[in-house]
Order: C-alpha cells, then sequence, then structure tokens
C-alpha cells in the first residue's frame, strides 16, 4: 500500500513516531511489573497486544518519515 | 503516599503510566492539555505534577507560571522527548522542577516519586555505628577512648592526643569537637607543614603591609577557630622558638597579629597532636613543659590498630561501603578476608588499611563482586618500619645480646643458611658455630 505524501515539518513526524514508541517502552514496564508481582496475566496480555498495535503505528510513522524526503 | 497530576495528551500513554504510579502505591488524576490542568488546580492541591513538554493548548512551561500565580509549589517533573528541554531547564533554575527524557523507565519514575533509594543502605550503614559520626570500632579500647571524649566535651579543656601515625588524631579531634557542641567551626592547622617564618602568619595573622607579601589583612587559625575549635597538629614539629608566643596566646586568650598592636580575645578549645611518646616529649626537649602543661590538660592516647583488631572488619566494611558509593559499584567481603586482614599488624593503622583496601578495590574486577585483595598486605613503609623496629639496638642492651640478636637476624634472612650468614657477617663459618653454640645451641638453625 502506498501512502499518501505528507506535509508535516520532519520534527513533527519525529514527535509521531516518539509516541508509540514511548507506548511501547510503558508497556513493556508494565509488563515487568505484572509478572514480578504475580498480577492477573490478563494485565500483561493486554498490554502486549498494545504493544503489537503500536509497534504497527511506529513502523507506519517511520514509513511516512521515509515517504516526506 | 503523593497525590499526583499527569499532564498528557496521549490518552494510552498516560493510562500505562497510572497503572505504575498507582502500583507505586500513590493517587493519580490526568489531564490532557493545560486547561484541563488549571480546571484540576481550581480546587485541588498536588504533591507532583508529571507535565508533558509539548501540550495541546500550549507549552508545558506555562503551567509552571499558572502555579506561580496561583500561589501553589508542587514538585514538577517535566516529560519530554527531546534532550534539550534538560538544558532549558537548567537555565530556569527552579529547584522544584525535574525532568525526564522519554521513553521513561520505571526506575526514572521511582526515583522522581520516592526519591533515592535509601532506605536499604541505610539500614546497611547504620548497622556500623559512627561514634560521634566520625569514629568507628566497638572494641574496649575505643570505648575507653569514647568514654574520655565523651568527658573532655563537656569541659573547655585542651586535649593533646598522642598516637602512631595514621592512627586517627584528626578524626578523634573532629569526635571531641562534635561532641562539644560549640557553635564555632573546627579549623585545623599542620605546624610540621609551615615555615618559621610564615607559622606566626598562620597561627595568629597579620596586618596589612606587616611583612613583604602581606597585601591584605589576614585572620589567623586562632580568631577563625573563635568559640569552635582549633586542631593543631604535628605541635612538635612547631619551631621552638615559635613556642613562647603560642604560650602566650594559650594563657591570655588573646592574639595580637603580626604587624599588629591590638590585642584580639579569642575563645577556643585547642587540641593539639603528635605521634612522638609523652616520655619522648619530656626526655628529649621536644616542646616546653609550659606549653605542655598547657596543651595537654587532658592527654589522650589513641589505640593503635593492632591493639584493635577487632575493629578491622567493621573498619574495612565502612571504608569498601564508601568506595561503593562513590563509584557506583557493589564488591563485598567474604568472611575469610576480613579475617585475613584480622592477622596483619598494620604498623601505619587505620591510614594504611584504608589504602590497601583502596589499592585492593582498584585491582577487582568489576564483573564480580569480590574484592582482589593481594597476598601480601604489607606497604614498602611498614616493611621498612619493621626492619629497623626489628633491628632497634637501646641503651642498656649487654654487646653479647646484641651480636646473638644480630646473627639470628642474618641467619632469618638467609633463611639459616650458615655459610651466607657467616659471610654477610663477615666472620668465617666455624665462628658463626661458636658462636651459636656460645648461646646456647645451634637450635633452629641446624
Amino acid at each position: 500500500m502506498t501512502l499518501p505524501k505528507q506535509t508535516k515539518p520532519l520534527n513533527e513526524l519525529v514527535h509521531d513516531a516518539r509516541a508509540p514508541l514511548n507506548r511501547i517502552s510503558m508497556n513493556a514496564e508494565l509488563i515487568k511489573l505484572v509478572l514480578e508481582n504475580d498480577m492477573p496475566v490478563e494485565k500483561a496480555l493486554a498490554a502486549l497486544d498494545k504493544i503489537i498495535v503500536n509497534c504497527q503505528a511506529c513502523s507506519d510513522s517511520l514509513q511516512l518519515i521515509s515517504d516526506s524526503k | 503516599m503523593l497525590n499526583i497530576l499527569l499532564v498528557d495528551d496521549d490518552i494510552e500513554f498516560s493510562d500505562v503510566i497510572c497503572h505504575i504510579v498507582e502500583f507505586l502505591g500513590h493517587n493519580i488524576q490526568t489531564a490532557t492539555s493545560l486547561k484541563e490542568a488549571h480546571q484540576w488546580f481550581e480546587n485541588n492541591s498536588f504533591d507532583h505534577v508529571l507535565l508533558d513538554f509539548m501540550l495541546p493548548d500550549g507549552s508545558g512551561l506555562h503551567l509552571l507560571d499558572h502555579l506561580k500565580m496561583i500561589g501553589q509549589s508542587p514538585k514538577v517533573t517535566l516529560i519530554s522527548g527531546h534532550p534539550s528541554v534538560k538544558g532549558i531547564l537548567a537555565n530556569m533554575c527552579e529547584p522544584n522542577v525535574t525532568h525526564l527524557l522519554k521513553p521513561l523507565q520505571r526506575e526514572d519514575l521511582e526515583l522522581v516519586l520516592n526519591g533515592p533509594k535509601k532506605t536499604v543502605k541505610k539500614a546497611k550503614k547504620n548497622a556500623i555505628t559512627h561514634h560521634f559520626d566520625t569514629l568507628i570500632g566497638e572494641s574496649e579500647a575505643m570505648q575507653k577512648l569514647y568514654t574520655m571524649i565523651e568527658r573532655v566535651a563537656k569541659t573547655q579543656a585542651n586535649v593533646m592526643l598522642v598516637g602512631e601515625s595514621g592512627a586517627g588524631k584528626e578524626v578523634v579531634a573532629q569526635a571531641i569537637h562534635n561532641a562539644s557542641q560549640c557553635e564555632g567551626p573546627l579549623v585545623a592547622s599542620n605546624c610540621g607543614a609551615l615555615s618559621k617564618e610564615l607559622i606566626g602568619s598562620e597561627l595568629f595573622g597579620h596586618e596589612k603591609g606587616a611583612f613583604t607579601g602581606a597585601i591584605a589583612r589576614k585572620e589567623g587559625v586562632f580568631e577563625q577557630a573563635n568559640d569552635g575549635t582549633l586542631f593543631l597538629d604535628e605541635i612538635t614539629e612547631m619551631p621552638i622558638g615559635m613556642q613562647p608566643n603560642l604560650l602566650r596566646v594559650l594563657e591570655t586568650k588573646k592574639v595580637t597579629r603580626v604587624g599588629g598592636n591590638r590585642e584580639i580575645p579569642t575563645n577556643c578549645r585547642v587540641i593539639s597532636a603528635t605521634n612522638r611518646s609523652l616520655i619522648d616529649l619530656a626526655q628529649n626537649n621536644i616542646l616546653r613543659e609550659d606549653i605542655y602543661f598547657r596543651l595537654a590538660v587532658f592527654p589522650i592516647d589513641i589505640p593503635p590498630l593492632r591493639e584493635r583488631k577487632d575493629d578491622i572488619p567493621l573498619l574495612a566494611k565502612v571504608f569498601l561501603e564508601q568506595l561503593n558509593d562513590e563509584n557506583g559499584t557493589a564488591f563485598s567481603w567474604r568472611s575469610e578476608q576480613l579475617k585475613e586482614l584480622q592477622t596483619y599488624e598494620w604498623p601505619g593503622n587505620v591510614r594504611e588499611l584504608r589504602h590497601a583496601i583502596h589499592r585492593a578495590f582498584i585491582m577487582s574486577d568489576p564483573q564480580t563482586s569480590d574484592v582482589a585483595l593481594p597476598d601480601n598486605l604489607e606497604s614498602p613503609f611498614s616493611r621498612v618500619n619493621n626492619q629497623t623496629q626489628e633491628n632497634q639496638v637501646s641503651a642498656g642492651q649487654t654487646i653479647e645480646e646484641v651480636e646473638k640478636e644480630l646473627i639470628h637476624a642474618t641467619l632469618d634472612k638467609v633463611q639459616g643458611n650458615k655459610t651466607l650468614a657467616a659471610q654477610m657477617l663477615g666472620i668465617s663459618t666455624k665462628t658463626l658455630y661458636n658462636r651459636l653454640n656460645a648461646y646456647g645451641g645451634i637450635g633452629e638453625y641446624k
């Protein structure tokens, strides 16, 4: 699929790419907490789902940056 | 438990932070814009604000201005994805504002919310008592020392500390100062380090123009230590010609600056220190008798480390802990290593112990928690000292006794090889045998 050409400035595009990375990082921290403290496994599974979704979002953002050149 | 406000427009990010912060035991509320944050502050107060730098309706810095305006001063941690924000904050010089860089880690959040993890380390440190905030040791010799410090601290008496080099005279001076709870400072001066020309200026100060190079007025250490404690280290190295001036100050409690004509009252306890024995002082006319009686109203003998070997593990743990703190490492002692440290005599006392531990610390492999103690703990100085002490000759010994000591020392040096020993002594092997037989047989040198 070819994404439409973006007109956002580069710093905004980088900011958009960082947002999913930050979510991934915090969700990973949450999973560590769950595992270290015997918390309900559902919480960890939900966080893992969010990580997968945000990986895709990050990938899309990086593609936008690449296309914007 | 803290009341925290998180201001961030990324709802999913905020959601996860809320989970983590709640797990850390705090209450947390969220706002997605400056406007919402202002609304929260209308009817609430918070201990800590976690604040995104870029918000849809302005910068996080605008909230800082708003907080000042409404007179609230919670701690604020700005969260941004750009390292340059840290520089901006440094320029602001706001003591309540810290910065975290995204992506965040749980430890970062814990650190800004709970502060450094003091509890574990403190518990460890508290296990070893620092008497008077400085001294370490629970041995009988140290208990006696503590009693003396307590007693003398309640008085204004001058104290003379007598102890071997490295035994901790300055630390004991600090302990007396701490126990005295006096208002003034502890000022230390080393009488052995000052030239004959400068010692007067150092002790009593000087007026501007008193001598070449005296471009400004200077307070001496007696004035600096007013209402406190003056520690004069190596007092016995003070030139004997300067001692009458010191005596006058001790007697009158007034100093006159070099080149001045005004007497300035001083009120300080003088703690002096020497590594010479009191007998040495008396026999060799090192310190004038009148000065001695003024300085040594209360003499205290500081025990050498070899007389309080039970304290060596405590000292070793404290020194290692300090090095770990300074270097961010986690080395620890094995019990057999602590026992090994106790087997050595430490002629350089606590200073030598600290030095040996520092050396071992540097040599240790940071990939492990083991300290790499060397096979031989002796320092070059202790080796020389040992040899000179062993070979000391004193008045009252007979020539025969000295000769016997010399022969035995030489035989020890060459592992009992009599031919070699005879060569070193400049006698024939036969003479050596004869002398050994005369001293009661060849014995251990067979």
